[in-house]
């Protein structure tokens, strides 16, 4: 029979392995952006010499610096406006009742069900539509890229899950002080959300990110292409250069696990509370 | 005397049918003589990146500055094959398209074309004005055209070529007793199996010594059943034929060998070149457009092997190669518009742009006489050389519309075979799932 710290020890070594497992594929991507192509052909494990300039010309090969730009922006646009919106379309459904409050909530969490695939054609259309019938651009700028998907449900879920545990003194009180919601909404309960609040952001941010399908739907030109976008070219252009394709790669993923260091206890938290794992 | 009359009826509703018909055409042809394409302003998808898409858009800058119209050309890049595919079919769902001409493969031109998305092009061509000359026309490598037509549509127009090619290692092939490629797929098994016995010398892991490393892909398949007399549909074009003994022989072959440890399925993308530019695999089979990656990768490898393309091993005395290669569409859009991209590509295709477009994209050419501007290319590139000399033996894959799927369940059956499923089973099945997708 195994002691408990021999199961411990089993624990940790299995947890390791998985750990390992996860990470290898992260450590080969960094070490062979610092390989000669000699060295990525060969696949040795470690490069001799460090080279640095892989990520020089990744850059300016593939014009990093304007897919960059372009990320930044339309993942802080689309963040700002999902947690705008997924804030004040939880509140409701957690903290105020209404007839219908609960067939409303059904209808957010159904719209999880649907691919998101199936989305691409209805969306496109809807967002052409706008594109001709409004004073503004959508197609090849940021509305584009980033309004149809400031209303998520998952986010909305996560958020109302969190504000349901709010304590009901909280309300009385801001009451008492002659707070209405929006004030009780924006001064209390969101400062107290903090970590779903970042999971959602997080999320978010990992999606915009990420994006390759739609942003080469809504979008003609470079203009207003995201870094994925960039780095899909990229990796067609090096074709077999694997070190300046994992030179790209480094470069794309950077910001996301930076985000990730930053907000790291916050998002685990966040996850727990709403009882959800990856 | 009734039914006299009858036929006589019939006779006059026929040619009058004809004549309406032969109207309808002239009617076409002669207002696309006084279309004025002055002015228009056209987009054009592709799928190029780097040193192509560098060529491409000098080409479109050279056309935009000569054209005596004022045709104005913009070369947008779209992503893959797959995701220009994608953009397209949205773009006619919601009527929207924005391209006026773009790359498709024969298949996804096909279905392009059933939803109205691109026109034939075959008027444009045929055009007193605007088309091709006898002359400029026999130029054209008539396969070629061909796999661009479907019944009597010209629904692509082909600016280039790729070849199903097998690269080998001559040196290891010499420490293996060998003086040329194999010539038959025994001789290729036989290779294959030595390969695996005595690795290569200048291979600095020859714990990693294969016959073949396959990148498992609907191409590599179709080439080894054309090499041996068999292709992928029935004699009438339009059903699939994937349980054909071609088919059969190549897969049982496939699972011969890596039942043998012979050969290997490549796990990851543009792993067998690099596989093969290490001297970890005797034989390679690729598109030809791959050739400057293995040409590089030799270099950089600092291996310093010599090594030689051919066509992949035979059955027949005349050697047949899958010869492959997206074409350019014409989307609906403004008879100008239209008249205006045709113009382009009519353009695009001469052999003066063929000839810098093979330079800077190792494709090749389209028409015949293009090669007279390539002969000291020829000269420095002679495995492109010796490629370009096997065009005439050139087979084309199905142009199904629903082929891109055929081609991932090929995929799958090639996996299941490798890894010991039946084949005979592994083929019906294939046969049975082809042809579910010819149904309506």
């Amino acid at each position: 029979m195994a002691t408990r710290g021999g199961k411990a020890r089993l624990i940790y070594c299995g947890l390791s392995l998985g750990g390992l497992a996860a990470g290898f594929p992260f450590a080969w991507m960094l070490l062979a952006s610092f390989m000669s192509r000699g060295e990525s052909l060969r696949r040795v494990l470690l490069p001799e010499r460090v080279q640095w300039d892989n990520y020089i010309e990744a850059w300016q090969e593939a014009d990093f610096g304007l897919y960059f730009e372009n990320s930044l922006i339309i993942a802080v646009l689309q963040v700002s406006g999902t947690l705008l919106f997924s804030v004040m379309a939880a509140y409701p459904l957690a903290r105020m009742q209404f007839r219908g409050r609960d067939v409303v909530f059904t209808g957010v969490l159904a719209t999880l069900m649907i691919p998101e695939a199936v989305t691409i054609v209805p969306n496109f259309l809807v967002v052409t539509w706008l594109h001709r019938n409004t004073p503004f651009a959508w197609l090849n700028s940021w509305p584009a890229l980033t309004i149809p998907f400031m209303a998520s449900a998952f986010s909305i879920f996560l958020l109302r899950q969190f504000m349901r545990g709010l304590p009901n003194e909280l309300w009385d009180a801001a009451r008492i002080e002659g707070a209405g919601h929006v004030r009780f909404l924006f001064q209390i309960a969101a400062p107290l959300c903090r970590a779903p609040l970042l999971t959602v952001g997080m999320f978010t941010f990992i999606g915009s990110w990420n994006a390759l399908a739609w942003p080469l739907l809504v979008t003609n030109t470079p203009d207003w292409r995201p870094i994925a976008v960039g780095l899909q070219q990229f990796a067609s252009e090096a074709g077999t250069e694997i070190h300046l394709q994992m030179a790209g790669a480094v470069i794309a993923t950077a910001p996301v696990l930076l985000a990730y260091f930053l907000i790291q206890r916050e998002f685990t938290e966040g996850i727990s509370i709403s009882g959800l794992k990856g | 005397m009734k039914p006299k009359c009858a036929m006589t009826l019939v006779w006059c509703a026929l040619l009058w049918a004809c004549g309406g018909q032969q109207e309808a055409v002239d009617e076409q042809q002669t207002s696309l003589e006084s279309l004025d394409p002055q002015g228009q302003k056209i987009v054009f998808w592709y799928q190029h990146t780097g040193q192509r898409e560098d060529a491409l858009q000098e080409l479109i800058a050279d056309f935009n500055q000569t054209n005596r119209y004022g045709i104005e050309v913009r070369g947008e890049y779209m992503g893959r094959y797959g995701d220009i595919y994608n953009k397209m079919n949205v773009g006619i769902q919601s009527g929207s398209l924005a391209a006026s001409l773009v790359v498709a493969y024969q298949n996804q031109a096909r279905a392009y074309y059933q939803a109205d998305g691109v026109v034939d092009i075959t008027p444009y061509m045929d055009s007193p004005q605007w088309g091709l000359s006898p002359e400029e026309r026999s130029d054209y490598v008539q396969a070629f055209l061909e796999q661009d037509n479907l019944g009597g549509m010209q629904i692509g127009f082909p600016p280039n070529r790729s070849m199903e090619l097998l690269y080998y290692n001559v040196d290891w092939l010499r420490e293996l007793g060998y003086d040329g490629p194999p010539a038959t797929w025994d001789d290729f098994a036989a290779m294959c199996r030595l390969a695996k016995e005595q690795p290569f010398s200048k291979n600095e892991d020859p714990a990693r010594s294969l016959g073949f490393l396959l990148d498992v892909d609907a191409s590599r398949l179709a080439a080894m059943v054309f090499s041996r007399g068999g292709d992928l549909v029935d004699s009438t074009g339009s059903a699939y034929a994937l349980d054909s003994p071609e088919v059969k022989a190549a897969l049982e072959l496939l699972q011969e060998l890596a039942r043998d440890d012979a050969i290997d399925i490549a796990a990851e993308r543009d792993v067998e070149v690099n596989e093969f530019v290490t001297g970890q695999i005797l034989f390679s089979q690729d598109s030809s457009s791959g050739l400057p990656f293995y040409k590089s990768g030799i270099e950089d490898s600092g291996l310093a092997f010599e090594w030689g393309v051919t066509h992949p091993p035979q059955t027949g005395s005349r050697p047949v190669v899958d010869v492959y290669g997206a074409s350019v569409s014409l989307c609906a859009g403004t008879p100008e518009k239209q008249l205006a991209a045709w113009l382009f590509l009519k353009w695009f295709t001469a052999p003066e742009q063929q000839a810098r477009w093979v330079r800077a994209s190792n494709y090749f050419p389209v028409r015949k006489s293009t090669a007279r501007e390539l002969e000291g290319y020829f000269e420095e590139n002679p495995h492109y050389g010796a490629a370009f000399g096997m065009l005439d033996y050139g087979k084309s894959e199905p142009t199904m519309a629903g082929y891109e799927r055929v081609r991932r369940l090929i995929r799958e059956a090639m996996i299941e075979a490798m890894e010991g499923g039946d084949v005979e089973q592994v083929v019906e099945e294939l046969q049975r799932a082809a042809n579910r997708t010819l149904e309506p």
